[in-house]
């Protein structure tokens, strides 16, 4: 007997479901994870080739011309998912227009004078309209990935305006009229609204599971816990890496070590995911950890001595409380 | 303990059976779909000394980095040799699988490629980085293999990948490896020997399954040999050479297609897991898409649309099978 059939057997005994029910399909339209993630990178990938060939052929030099190539795009990309919901065949090539739909709507609102607020923002918005109306669920669970990181640029971007130049390749001087103050503040407002409408989707499961706000619900909820711990490595602006070079100029202040709660956000992501039973998700969770741990090694702001110290004081304290907790439970063993 | 079903199943059959919010709770319950208070806490307990230990190990190293000059080069030496023998003084007495045994050995062999770091940092010995991380992995391979524990096994082969990294990176000149591979003008090549050690310890695990190198560790050891092909895959296509221009390099195309093939012929063998077919895929689908792209030229735009095509077809493709496997397999596993 298969889990399925067990778990429905399981079902008509306690009288969930009628005791004449008929067995539910096996067919299931779920991959496994690291088959989601080599297609979703395939698909969005090709989705930029197809735009740069696009652009390249069609001349497209006006953000006008770029709105009418992305919305047909885009409109043909849910045309593909609707007419193969049961397949998978259409879903790559859908997943590859949708993206280069997405990434030409954004560059058409913000062509000639984009700043870094208003393409995030675009961006927010864009993700958002694909997150409600495209039928699939690959492509919903990266929309959310992708707002919740457009939700990170548009609130980094609402306290430190810049130009669009520094989406990507660092806040250069800008990070330097960040005031003490606005750090927490940056913080907050950045994933306060991310973690709450985590925590509520978690407690709220059985609800949303039995509605159908279960089609969107649950790709919001792996998309929000896969941004949580890796969504802020590039895109919050003290917390840098790859092109977003700290400025060297930082003030030397304890506001610098502000970032380290990136990783205790990690590990909010990782109990999450332990409470949906996703090994992926916690995994993806201890990898985020581990990046935003390296990029406090090279934060600037407080010196290495105080870094280490301020590692072995936490490493102390959490020993002493999983240590803690061990022995409130009986029966603990070691781990592998 | 990992439920049998999987999220989107259990979802399919609150849809298929029109369940309401309570009983979804109960299909959520008999599903194993929800950890108990007390897993949640065992959970919670093993995160915090985890990190406990992971932030400890992470305090050491900055504090070597620092170079504190307050200290003498003596006070340096002597702190850092007092947590390794420290570690390994509780490792003594509470030996491993306990925790504490293996948290001491597992900063034991951190303060190991401290002191080594310290070493080179202090002395200026001239050695190359990448002879810091080999050293350190083969110092420290004892007391990982002591700790029998994935997380000191998983820091152990990232601590190795990282010297074989830095030694393919920065193709230096000199040190022990170089001793032994100078000879040789062909970087593919390298870089794909580090591929095959990284396979052969995936292979030697596979064959002789041990605790300490769980699933996720001998994945861990099987993607860093894949990064390795599909790096000296692209360089082998695109015929660079780190100094010497173009040249071809068959020998290192045929290495990785070895190592495809062997990984390939393993996992459909063993039938239980698809991510080895997986990594495969994905080593296949970027190498290929390099050769495409040399094939033609920069100036044909057209480049771009097939580019797109081929991706989407062979990711379908890969998808396809990958999923179809997949499901085929943990079929028979349940059955």
């Amino acid at each position: 007997m298969s889990a399925v059939s067990d778990l429905e057997a399981q079902l008509r005994a306690q009288g969930v479901i009628p005791a004449d029910a008929p067995a539910a399909s096996e067919q299931t339209t779920d991959r496994p994870w690291f088959v989601a993630l080599l297609q979703g990178v395939a698909g969005w990938l090709a989705g930029i080739f197809l735009l740069v060939f696009a652009g390249m052929t069609l001349k497209l030099e006006s953000g006008v011309a770029l709105f009418l190539l992305g919305a047909p795009l885009l409109a043909a990309a849910w045309f593909m998912y609707h007419a193969d919901r049961h397949a998978v065949f259409l879903d790559q090539f859908a997943l590859a227009m949708s993206i280069a739909g997405q990434i030409a709507l954004t560059a058409s609102v913000n062509m000639h004078h984009g700043t870094g607020l208003s393409i995030a923002a675009t961006a927010l918005i864009v993700q958002l309209i694909v997150l409600s109306v495209m039928p699939n669920k690959a492509a919903r669970t990266l929309a959310a990935l992708f707002a919740a990181i457009a939700w990170i640029y548009t609130a980094r971007f609402l306290l430190l305006p810049a130009s669009a130049d520094d989406l990507v390749f660092g806040e250069g001087g800008h990070a330097l009229a960040y005031r003490g103050w606005m750090i927490p503040v940056h913080w907050l407002l950045t994933w306060i609204p991310l973690l709450a409408l985590a925590h509520w989707l978690i407690r709220q499961e059985s609800r949303w599971t039995a509605s159908k706000l279960r089609v969107f619900a649950r790709p919001m909820l792996t998309g929000l816990l896969l941004a949580l711990p890796l969504g802020g490595l590039e895109a919050t602006a003290i917390n840098p890496l790859g092109f977003a070079v700290q400025p060297v100029a930082m003030p030397l202040t304890w506001w610098a070590l502000f970032p380290l709660l990136n990783v205790a956000l990690c590990m909010y992501a990782a109990y999450a995911a332990f409470l949906i039973r996703s090994n992926w998700l916690s995994g993806s969770a201890v990898l985020g950890a581990m990046l935003h741990l390296s990029t406090f090694y090279y934060l600037y702001g407080t010196t290495l001595m105080w870094k280490s110290l301020i590692m072995a004081s936490a490493g102390v304290a959490l020993l002493i409380a999983g240590v803690a907790l061990e022995h409130r439970k009986p029966g603990s063993g070691g781990t592998t | 303990m990992q439920p049998k079903l999987k999220r989107s199943e259990l979802d399919g059959l609150a849809e298929f059976h029109s369940l309401d919010t309570r009983k979804v709770e109960i299909l959520l319950q008999l599903a194993d779909a929800r950890p108990s208070r007390s897993d949640g806490l065992r959970f919670l307990a093993n995160c915090l000394r985890i990190g406990g230990v992971l932030s400890l190990a992470a305090g050491l190293v900055f504090f070597v980095a620092a170079n504190w000059s307050e200290i003498a080069v003596f006070g340096r030496f002597a702190l850092v040799e007092l947590v390794l023998v420290a570690c390994a003084a509780m490792a003594v007495v509470k030996p491993p699988p306990a925790f504490v045994g293996r948290g001491a050995l597992f900063l034991a062999f951190i303060a190991t490629g401290a002191l080594l770091a310290l070493f080179g940092q202090t002395y200026q010995t001239g050695a190359d980085v990448y002879e810091l991380f080999l050293t350190w992995a083969l110092l420290g391979l004892p007391l990982v293999v002591a700790a029998q524990w994935g997380v000191a096994t998983a820091a152990w082969v990232m601590v190795l990948n990282v010297a074989l990294l830095l030694y393919c990176g920065w193709h230096p000149t000199g040190g022990m490896l170089w001793a032994i591979f100078g000879s040789t003008r062909h970087p593919a090549q390298i870089i794909l020997g580090a591929a095959w050690l990284n396979l052969a310890l995936w292979f030697a695990f596979e064959f002789r399954r041990v605790s300490a190198v769980p699933d996720w560790v001998r994945r861990l050891m099987l993607s860093c040999a894949f990064v390795f092909g599909t790096w000296g895959g692209g360089l082998a296509i695109t015929d660079i050479d780190f100094d010497l221009g173009r040249r071809t390099d068959p020998p290192a195309l045929l290495a990785l297609a070895a190592a495809m093939l062997a990984v390939g012929v393993y996992a459909m063998r063993r039938r239980t897991d698809v991510y080895p077919l997986a990594v495969v895929t994905g080593t296949f689908i970027i190498v290929s898409l390099v050769w495409l792209g040399t094939k033609l030229t920069f100036h044909d735009e057209g480049i771009f649309l097939l580019m797109a095509l081929w991706l989407i077809g062979t990711s379908t493709a890969a998808g396809r099978i990958l999923t179809v496997l997949a499901r085929r397999w943990r079929a028979e596993v349940q059955a």
